[in-house]
């Protein structure tokens, strides 16, 4: 693909694109959903939700690559969080290093910072526009509409040959 | 919502005697296998999906299609096992079953209200009053579905009205269903017996 791809406005899309672009932003609340406190779920979600909804459109791709990518950062300070907590605590029986509770404040701020955010994403995706996330924005916007953005064609199935040598 | 399951002219009793010895087997571990992860994924999307409605007053199309996939498969999954009908219960959201048929219209658009009332009273006056009716009709089933048993066997039929009755507390289950997880604002009759399309139509 050699061209950019035009970013469609608001009235170009239904409504069942808007939908499913603002449930990419609500899967970061998927392991409250499921009542599992591990905090790489909502990435697992996210992720999966990606896959099933890729090749939908390029609004809900976009959406959907956004809400997953931008939830790395966050998801690596919970786990090193719980990580830390867990080896210390319950595995080690040692008291917490003296960095865990600036650690931890860090961490909550980022979550807040983030789910703020998301929640901004998920109310103008709801509204068919686009809100950028600070480099997974850039990134996403360049993986689906950009110049060399991807395709959203599945690739045919190989047809079924005889063995070789008939 | 419509839900029915087609009566054979007469039922296997080979299958009938391989589901019950060995179904747990290749019915019951692959089926609950699957189902335990889909159902993982279905809870995550019914608590987004509550959110969305709380919101926007609609339950997000590709979500509903999703549940209404889950259900036709759990539906043909008990079809099977209940021995309402024979053959193997297609695994996985895409598949059917000549047998069962599952119609949930979705709903353009649903109340926000009855959706918080549901949240925070529908163990009162949901769960509690049709758990009461159905822990009975269970019971009537499960005595129903062990004479069925023996009548396939013997007869390799079900009396209709058994057949109808058992059906019947499917499609109870399956509208308590539907109306728990917010996919219809309509209060599920205490009843399993189907709704005249007439009646469907003039209440929405």
């Amino acid at each position: 693909m050699s061209e950019a791809i035009t970013l469609p406005q608001a009235h170009e899309l239904s409504q069942r694109e808007k939908d499913d672009a603002l449930a990419a932003y609500l899967m970061n609340f998927a392991a409250w959903g499921a009542g599992l406190p591990i905090p790489s779920l909502n990435l697992i979600a996210a992720w999966v939700y990606f896959l099933i909804n890729r090749r939908k459109s390029r609004f809900v791709a976009f959406h959907c690559f956004q809400a997953c990518t931008s939830q790395i950062p966050t998801t690596l300070f919970n786990i090193v969080g719980v990580g830390m907590f867990v080896d210390y605590v319950l595995i080690l029986n040692r008291d917490l290093p003296r960095i865990f509770w600036p650690y931890v404040a860090f961490a909550v701020l980022t979550n807040l910072i983030y789910l703020g955010s998301s929640i901004y994403a998920c109310v103008l995706a709801a509204k068919g526009r686009v809100h950028y996330f600070l480099v997974f924005g850039r990134w996403a916007y360049a993986r689906y509409y950009g110049p060399n953005a991807v395709g959203l064609e599945t690739k045919a199935a190989p047809g079924n040959l005889p063995p070789a040598g008939f | 919502m419509k839900f029915d399951i087609t009566q054979q002219e007469s039922f296997s009793r080979s299958e009938l005697l391989l589901r019950t010895f060995l179904g747990w087997l290749y019915i019951a571990v692959p089926h609950t296998l699957v189902l335990f992860f889909v159902g993982i994924w279905s809870t995550i999307l019914h608590f987004i999906a509550w959110w969305v409605i709380l919101f926007t007053g609609r339950y997000p199309a590709s979500f509903f299609e999703f549940h209404v996939k889950m259900l036709a498969w759990t539906m043909r999954l008990h079809a099977v096992t209940w021995n309402l009908a024979d053959g193997y219960p297609a695994i996985g959201l895409a598949g059917s079953h000549p047998a069962v048929a599952l119609d949930v219209p979705y709903p353009e658009s649903l109340s926000r209200a009855k959706l918080l009332l549901r949240a925070f009273f529908g163990v009162i006056y949901v769960s509690i009053p049709h758990g009461f009716c159905l822990y009975f009709r269970m019971l009537a089933t499960s005595f129903l579905n062990f004479l069925s048993w023996w009548s396939i066997l013997f007869s390799g039929q079900i009396p209709a009205n058994w057949f109808q009755f058992n059906v019947g507390t499917l499609r109870w289950m399956l509208r308590l269903n539907l109306y728990m997880a917010n996919m219809t604002d309509d209060y599920p009759p205490f009843s399993g017996k189907p709704i005249p399309a007439a009646v469907e139509t003039a209440a929405a």
